[in-house]
């Protein structure tokens, strides 16, 4: 140790322990951080790494489209539909599951919205987030006889593409006969509503109104809507 | 009211709204444009696990309008020295609905009792996995939602102390200590020229 060697070789060693103590520590606590963030306060837990809602948090989620995005899924034989498949007409895109109750309550409602506007420029169109087996059963049981395309996580993508990238169910997107996207409607669809947007969706179609014009007109209809129900 | 406030999401629709508002999630839009959306499933539904005894209770609270399925929970062990049995829940509401039948659910605020057991004495912290799923009344579905849940001793709705970092002070200590030696010895052998 006499040298001036050993001396600055023993000072290295010696910071080397230092910065090898702080990393340590500060490893260790960042481990103890995640379960006190995961769980705060001890009343509810907030996700963390191992679910879903923790990507949820920190990706960001897409704009609803202007326009009606291009994908495709499988219908209930199996065969890959591209809802351009139905370019030129108006849409109602209604997206559901088997086990989500008020998802099952509509489906009689859109049964009927597709029959009564057969033949013109209005298709109903089911997108069911489940497995492709629940689905075919359900439909077979409940006679649905518009189109349906099912998936899991293309389903699920094509979701976020209405900027729905962790859905609750229902929720239903109406286009204009051009591919605009005029409404999206989360939660259990009924008649007045339904009623009041296709309404808009015919002034728009037949150039009676403007886009935004609409839009406007169905935010303040469904508002009144509620108001009436809730009162 | 809950069908009010369900139903308008088509105001982000709004030309206006669109650059900024359709950047946050579905339920932070109604926020944005002042009105009340539905809940996030992490508010609507809120849950939290403690040690009590030989059991671990896992509690839910659940917003107003909101309700869990019985049949949908799930606890499982998420460490590996962690034996849980089944989660011991009370009886529910019966809510019987044409198009799904006959359901048990909960509202307001359920807990569920899970007797458990270790295996190694408590080498891993104990971690569970919960699911459960529930809906608005106002007509909406959530998808079962997994956590992973870090159960603790405290008892519940009362914020627990902060764990303590025993290898931040000993860090802090060695650092300091580390500093001080490396200096001694970088001076070792060195005289000051002092002025005569």
């Amino acid at each position: 140790m006499n040298t001036p060697g050993l001396r600055l070789l023993g000072a290295a060693l010696v910071a080397l322990l230092g910065i090898w103590a702080g990393l340590k520590a500060y490893s260790v606590r960042r481990a103890h951080e995640i379960p006190a963030v995961a769980v705060p306060a001890g009343v509810a837990s907030a996700p963390n790494r191992s679910d879903g809602a923790a990507s949820e948090a920190a990706v960001p989620h897409p704009l609803v489209p202007a326009r009606l995005p291009d994908f495709s899924l499988r219908d209930l034989t199996g065969k890959s539909i591209s809802i351009s498949a139905w370019s030129g007409k108006s849409l109602v895109v209604n997206f559901w599951a088997t086990w989500c109750a008020p998802c099952r309550r509509e489906i009689p409602l859109l049964k009927t919205i597709s029959a009564e506007w057969a033949g013109r420029d209005l298709k109903v169109v089911g997108i069911a987030v489940d497995y492709p087996d629940k689905v075919k059963d359900f439909a077979g049981r409940f006679k649905i006889d518009y189109p349906v395309l099912i998936g899991d996580q293309d389903a699920l993508d094509v979701a976020a593409k209405f900027g729905m990238a962790s859905p609750a169910f229902p929720f239903t997107v109406f286009t204009d006969r051009r591919g605009e996207v005029v409404a999206l409607f989360l939660g259990e669809l009924h008649r007045p509503q339904v009623d009041f947007i296709l309404s808009e969706v015919q002034d728009l179609n037949q150039d009676r109104i403007q886009l935004p014009e609409a839009r406007r007109a169905i935010a303040d209809g469904l508002q009144a809507l509620a108001e009436k129900q809730a009162g | 009211m809950q069908r009010t406030q369900a139903t308008l999401l088509s105001l982000f629709l709004l030309l206006g709204a669109a650059g900024t508002a359709h950047a946050k999630p579905w339920w932070m839009r109604g926020i944005e444009s002042n009105e009340t959306d539905f809940l996030p499933p992490d508010v609507a539904f809120r849950v939290a696990a403690r040690i009590d005894g030989s059991a671990l209770k896992v509690r839910w609270v659940i917003a107003d309008g909101y309700y869990l399925y019985k049949q949908k929970f799930e606890v499982k062990a998420e460490s590996p020295d962690l034996l849980v049995s089944a989660p011991q829940l009370p009886a529910g509401v019966v809510k019987t609905d044409p198009y799904l039948g006959t359901q048990e659910i909960y509202t307001q605020q359920v807990e569920a009792v899970v007797p458990y057991t270790r295996i190694d004495a408590g080498a891993h912290p104990i971690q569970i996995k919960v699911t459960y799923q529930g809906c608005a009344e106002a007509g909406l579905c959530y998808p079962p939602i997994t956590k992973v849940l870090f159960p603790n001793a405290q008892p519940a709705l009362v914020a627990p102390n902060v764990p303590p970092y025993p290898w931040e002070s000993i860090a802090i200590t060695a650092g300091a200590f580390a500093f001080l030696l490396a200096g001694l010895v970088l001076r070792k052998g060195r005289k000051l020229d002092v002025p005569a």
